[in-house]
């Protein structure tokens, strides 16, 4: 009896069940302990239902479109100029991992001081920016770009240094040329710690993507958020795109993830089908903890 | 017997190491002698051990061949050449203690890519795999990725991609010492076999005397502090070898001759 309670917690459908039903448990009754207390209006923590409803909805809420129309169009915008930003900074910061690891001197000169970039609040500078750009996309794309440089460069560099010693032993015995230990050992050795970096920095520009356009009325998501608490639209707009973005930044890592698999062969034997895949599936989340716990953790810094 | 003294003075030498000393630096900046006053001659197709404890210099002496070291004293000569000009040419075949495996590789990827840097065709590349896979008997496995392998079959690997690139010298460094009883033992079969086929020399570096004493024509027992060549003990048992040999006197005896060839007496 109590193994097959085990077995039920192991399954991935149970757990997500278990957190969905806790979560609107939880949700239910905060909504009923806020309309409750009469004070605040009533409706800034509305019922799920209601959100849902007005999810569904046909009734125009902002220029003659409905709350899912609005919410779809503006996330249009935002999630573009996140991917442009994404994009670049990714590469950027990929390139410069690289610079690190070919040069010394680059990365006595760069490394140390590349964390302060993460210590500058860049949200803040966003006005600045904003004013420098002169252009409310082109401030989206470079603060999702600076957000998302740093993980990528950090995790990219930490996958060139967990090379063993042997590996390089091994490919000076055949007389590699430097471009060969490059591209057949060191950069396929990088890439699933850049796919970490890369799951880290796809939420964070979203989210930056979406603060930058609370500054200007021109369509984004943030903008949009912005406008509904103000009771231009309902509160029910509100929480739409709060629960949008949230899905979006969840399913951006989720997206990465799969890329991941599809362009890296040991993942993907590893998720394969067939007799041994239940036993690589353990074997490879073993592995990943060992990862983790064996890189200096550069995202925490 | 005859015939194998008949062999071993007419071939010539292939590895010649004269007065090779390495002497390191630690951490305060004080010299510490790794290896000291090192001389052997390895004949063509010889299988010789470098039998020692940890610290007797047995593996740094295999990276000096391997070029993987450079010596500060003496020097070292494989077929008239320095190991650079050996490595340049893929005249040797490395074999790591640990299997070295490239995880994102398939099994036959992993045993081409020391062919990929010799500018091999595809085919070419492909063919040599599927050969090398075949000798070590792991042709069913060539489309797996290492970490689906076992310990053992993930060493044979390692050991199909040495061969691969067709090398004269085949060095090793303690390549089952991480192994079960059983896989080594099976492993030292195959081993045999195929050095038997493909007429290779071989340096073997173990710390296990009944490894280096069933495998090799010659044993060269390294004693530490300093690292120093104190004995050779010549193995006389009859090939092939088999594992039944292990349990005749004349095993048990040529053990224990290379066990008091210690400087010190015992093996600690």
């Amino acid at each position: 009896m109590r193994k097959k309670h085990l077995a039920l917690t192991e399954k991935k459908w149970f757990q997500i069940l278990f957190w969905a039903v806790l979560v609107i448990a939880a949700w239910e009754i905060g909504a009923t302990a806020v309309a409750m207390t009469k004070r605040t209006p009533e409706n800034i923590l509305p019922h799920l239902y209601q959100i849902l409803a007005a999810a569904f909805s046909g009734k125009a809420v902002s220029g003659g479109m409905t709350a899912s129309g609005v919410v779809l169009t503006s996330a249009g915008a935002t999630l573009l100029r996140a991917l442009g930003g994404f994009a670049i900074g990714a590469g950027l910061g990929f390139l410069l991992a690289l610079a690190m690891k070919l040069s010394g001197l680059v990365e006595k000169l760069i490394f140390p001081y590349l964390m302060l970039i993460q210590l500058i609040p860049v949200l803040g500078l966003a006005p600045i920016i904003l004013a420098i750009t002169g252009d409310i996309n082109r401030s989206r794309l470079v603060i999702a770009a600076i957000l998302s440089f740093y993980p990528v460069a950090a995790n990219t560099l930490a996958g060139f240094k967990a090379v063993s010693k042997d590996k390089y032993d091994l490919m000076f015995t055949y007389a590699a040329k430097k471009r060969q230990l490059y591209t057949k050992v060191l950069i396929p050795s990088a890439i699933p710690y850049l796919f970490t970096g890369l799951k880290i920095a796809a939420p964070m520009a979203i989210t930056a993507s979406i603060l930058v356009d609370t500054l200007q009325g021109d369509g984004g998501l943030g903008c949009m958020l912005s406008q509904s608490l103000k009771h231009a639209m309902s509160i029910y707009v509100f929480w739409l795109i709060v629960f949008f973005s949230a899905f979006i930044g969840i399913f951006s890592t989720y997206l990465i993830s799969w890329i991941e698999i599809l362009v890296y062969p040991e993942k993907r034997s590893a998720a394969g089908i067939g007799r041994s895949a239940g036993k690589e599936k353990k074997y490879g989340r073993s592995t990943e903890k060992n990862r983790t716990q064996k890189e200096p953790g550069p995202e925490t810094l | 017997m005859n015939a194998a003294e008949y062999t071993r003075n007419d071939v010539p030498d292939e590895i010649v190491i004269r007065d090779l000393g390495v002497t390191f630096q630690d951490n305060k900046g004080e010299d510490v002698q790794a290896i000291t006053g090192v001389n052997l001659n390895i004949k063509k197709g010889e299988f010789v051990s470098l039998l020692g404890p940890s610290g007797c210099g047995k593996t740094t002496l295999l990276r000096c061949v391997a070029d993987l070291q450079e010596p500060t004293d003496g020097d070292i000569h494989v077929e008239g050449m320095t190991p650079k000009e050996v490595r340049l040419q893929h005249k040797f075949g490395f074999v790591f203690q640990s299997p070295v495996l490239f995880d994102w590789r398939t099994v036959k990827k992993n045993v081409e890519l020391p062919l990929e840097m010799m500018y091999q065709t595809k085919q070419q590349r492909s063919e040599r795999a599927d050969e090398m896979l075949e000798m070590v008997g792991l042709t069913n496995f060539a489309n797996h990725f290492p970490n689906q392998l076992s310990g053992g079959m993930q060493q044979r690997v390692n050991i199909a991609r040495a061969l691969g690139i067709r090398p004269d010298i085949l060095l090793m460094d303690e390549p089952f010492s991480a192994l079960d009883e059983f896989t080594k033992e099976k492993l030292h079969e195959d081993l045999l076999r195929i050095w038997r086929k493909t007429n290779k020399t071989i340096l073997f570096v173990t710390h296990n005397i009944q490894e280096a004493v069933f495998l090799s024509d010659r044993v060269c027992v390294l004693s530490p502090h300093p690292g120093r060549l104190s004995a050779v003990v010549d193995i006389d048992l009859p090939r092939p070898r088999t594992l039944d040999m292990k349990e005749t006197p004349a095993f048990n005896q040529l053990v224990l001759k290379v066990r008091n060839s210690f400087e010190g007496g015992s093996f600690s």
